[in-house]
């Protein structure tokens, strides 16, 4: 059953478009991502279906509501987290749930929320002592403070080291498995991966491919790649054993193909004859990374 | 309507938590009152001015006269006419006027003070009853005792200058919230964008905003009740109108300073430019509005100009009400023209607010 349903969506600032006639449905109980460099239009995208934008044109209906025509109907009914918004730098954690509460119809004990989150020790502690992780998290509390089915989570992870972005990816697989809905967007292939169900692949304003993670890459990147930094000479990888595409980015060529054993052979053998010098040979599983690099021509993060 | 209450509340709470804001509001003031006092109201003198008129013509009035000239913190005159003794008391030149009856009547000695400075007269009735009491002694063998009758007289009360100047501190600190602290809080919100976190909840956005508001009219209120409280316990001002009607006057110019404060957020797009737009608005007021000093010392040229401010109307009626004890009535005009203002800052507020 879809609860969220994007048709034909539009917005653009000047004449560029930010977001260019998208659309996408996410089913109740899925968590679906919108996978993007910085300037694909993933934040747009997610405060247009929130109802903090307005679109130049299409629409967006969430849990039955229409966004553009009943936006605080659909705000009581989603948690929000914003990306990058601040917070009352004098106000404690605690203060700043109750606070957020009483905005909301409905709302859940802010201690539960905070436990959640594993923001119990920092609980009275004002919001301009806690560390980017801890903000994060506070954000995201914010978003649940309401209870909501829906959950929107706009680059939850950006800037978090390892270990604390861990922690947050299994706060979100607690909402999936308490059968809410998450979208959220990230420009971490990884995190993509291995959270979401579905993957809308965002780039430019447009959505150049939605499908399971498996999906996608069974469809524009199957197989396994050979990335190589080449030092010197000149090769046609195209013509080498297996290979299906040959991308290039940052001085480092990379080989999607269908044989790696050939391949591999191959390159050892123009490296020995002196026709060619490689560094750094690698072979991997294709990932997301790839179905973008193959999609765009780009790598994800320059 | 929870949602206004928690604003408040936590408004409150981040309002004692930081110290500029106490600081601009409370101790600045303080200092500000401090400063131009002690530069220009050093005029009051410790010792008391009375007329003694006598009607006994005898050794009676004599004597008292005499005996009042040995009193160090006195200064005797002798009045011929009561009346006139009278007008001079109600302008504030005089403390006490005593009258000494014919000497046949068997009439107490009247004594007249101004109701309005009951510290003073009452300083000097009492040493003037000491002074009875021992003539009374020493003329243990006069034909009749002497007896005091006092009489208070509502004299055209002599303003003293922290009673002048401490209503157009207040009405200068009301002024310094709406338009240096508003213009800062509400553009950093802004940019920090703590108010579209407000928006992306379901509750009207006036909960939130009309929360602020109340924050703002609840500290402005306290602010205003310290200032008053270390201006009469430090400096002995005297707030002779009624306090709850000067808590409405702080209330009604506290909203239309706020409504400027939102309404100047608005027009810049940062913080500092916000704050400094409020400033470059605020400090001139301050010196032309009669806040430190009358108006009248300002150059004529300026008098239409001042007339317009919205300060002016606002220290007018406060210091009316605060060291004269005038009825609010005698202000309807001025306090018109400032809710008038107050109306088109917070329309121009609602039309050209944003949340982002
Ligand atoms: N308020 C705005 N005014 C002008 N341009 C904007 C605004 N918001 C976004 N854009 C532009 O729209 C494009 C998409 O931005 P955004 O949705 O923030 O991308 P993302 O979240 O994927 O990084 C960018 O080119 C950005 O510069
Ligand atoms: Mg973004």
């Amino acid at each position: 059953m879809p609860i969220v349903e994007v048709v034909d969506l539009f917005k653009r600032y000047g004449d560029v478009p930010a977001v260019d006639h998208i659309g996408f449905v996410v089913e109740s109980g899925e968590v679906f991502g919108i996978l993007g460099p910085n300037g694909a239009g993933k934040t747009t995208t997610l405060e247009i279906i929130e109802g903090l934008r307005r679109p130049d044109g299409g629409r967006a209906v969430v849990d039955g509501v229409d966004v553009q025509q009943h936006p605080r109907e659909v705000r009581s009914r989603i948690g929000m987290q914003l990306q990058q918004a601040g917070f009352f730098e004098r106000l404690t954690v605690d203060e700043t749930l109750q606070l957020f509460a009483a905005f909301h119809r409905r709302a859940l004990p802010g201690s539960d929320v905070i436990h959640r989150l594993q923001l119990d020790e920092k609980r009275r502690a004002r919001v301009d002592t806690l560390s980017g992780g801890q903000l994060q998290r506070l954000s995201v509390a914010v978003a649940l403070i309401n209870d909501p089915r829906i959950v929107f989570l706009d680059e939850p992870t950006t800037g978090l080291d390892p270990q604390a972005r861990r922690a947050l990816w299994e706060v979100i697989g607690s909402f999936r498995r308490e059968g809410r809905t998450v979208i959220l967007t990230t420009h971490y292939m990884e995190e993509a991966q291995h959270l979401c169900d579905r993957v809308a692949i965002m780039d430019h304003g447009r959505i150049v491919a939605q499908d399971t993670p498996r999906g996608l890459i069974r469809t524009h990147a199957p197989g396994t790649t050979v990335t190589v930094l080449v030092d010197g000479g000149q090769v046609r990888f195209d013509a080498l054993p297996g290979v299906q595409t040959v991308q290039q980015a940052n001085g480092e060529v990379i080989l999607l193909t269908s044989d790696p054993l050939g391949t591999v052979h191959a390159l050892m053998e123009l490296n020995r004859s002196g026709e060619a010098i490689f560094h750094q040979l690698r072979v991997e599983e294709a990932t997301l990374e790839d179905v973008f690099l193959q999609l765009t021509g780009r790598r994800l993060r320059e | 309507m929870r949602g206004f209450w928690v604003t408040v509340k936590m408004g409150l709470r981040m309002y004692l938590r930081d110290r500029g804001a106490v600081f601009w509001g409370i101790v600045f003031p303080l200092i500000l009152m401090t400063l131009i006092g002690l530069a220009f109201g050093r005029s009051d003198s410790p010792s008391f001015t009375i007329a003694v008129v006598d009607q006994s013509g005898g050794l009676l009035g004599r004597g008292l006269l005499e005996g009042l000239r040995q009193v160090p913190v006195f200064r005797v005159e002798e009045a011929g006419d009561t009346e006139a003794a009278l007008v001079r008391l109600r302008e504030g030149r005089l403390t006490l006027v005593i009258v000494v009856p014919g000497a046949p009547s068997g009439e107490p000695i009247r004594a007249y003070f101004d109701q309005a400075r009951v510290t003073d007269s009452q300083t000097a009735l009492v040493i003037l009853e000491r002074f009875i009491a021992d003539a009374n002694l020493r003329l243990a063998r006069a034909p009749q005792t002497l007896r005091l009758q006092a009489t208070g007289i509502a004299g055209r009360i002599q303003l003293r200058f922290f009673d002048f100047l401490l209503p157009g501190i207040l009405a200068m600190t009301v002024m310094q919230t709406g338009l240096s602290g508003v213009t800062w809080v509400v553009a950093t919100y802004r940019q920090r964008l703590i108010l579209k976190r407000i928006l992306a909840t379901p509750a009207h956005p006036a909960a939130f905003l009309g929360g602020l508001v109340g924050r703002y009219t609840l500290t402005s209120l306290f602010q205003m009740a310290v200032i008053m409280l270390v201006a009469v316990l430090a400096f002995h001002a005297r707030i002779v109108g009624s306090l709850a009607t000067l808590g409405a006057l702080i209330v009604l110019g506290t909203l239309v300073f706020v409504g400027m404060g939102f309404a100047i957020s608005t027009v810049s797009k940062s913080p500092e430019a916000a704050n400094l737009l409020g400033t470059a608005i605020s400090y001139p007021m301050m010196f032309l509005a009669g806040t430190f000093w009358p108006k009248d010392f300002m150059p004529k040229a300026m008098q239409p100009v001042i007339g317009l401010l919205p300060l002016t109307p606002l220290v007018d009626v406060m210091r009316g009400v605060s060291a004269r004890g005038d009825a609010v009535t005698a202000y309807l005009p001025g306090l018109a023209y400032l809710a008038a203002w107050g109306a088109v800052s917070f329309l121009v507020a609602a039309k050209r607010f944003r949340w982002e």
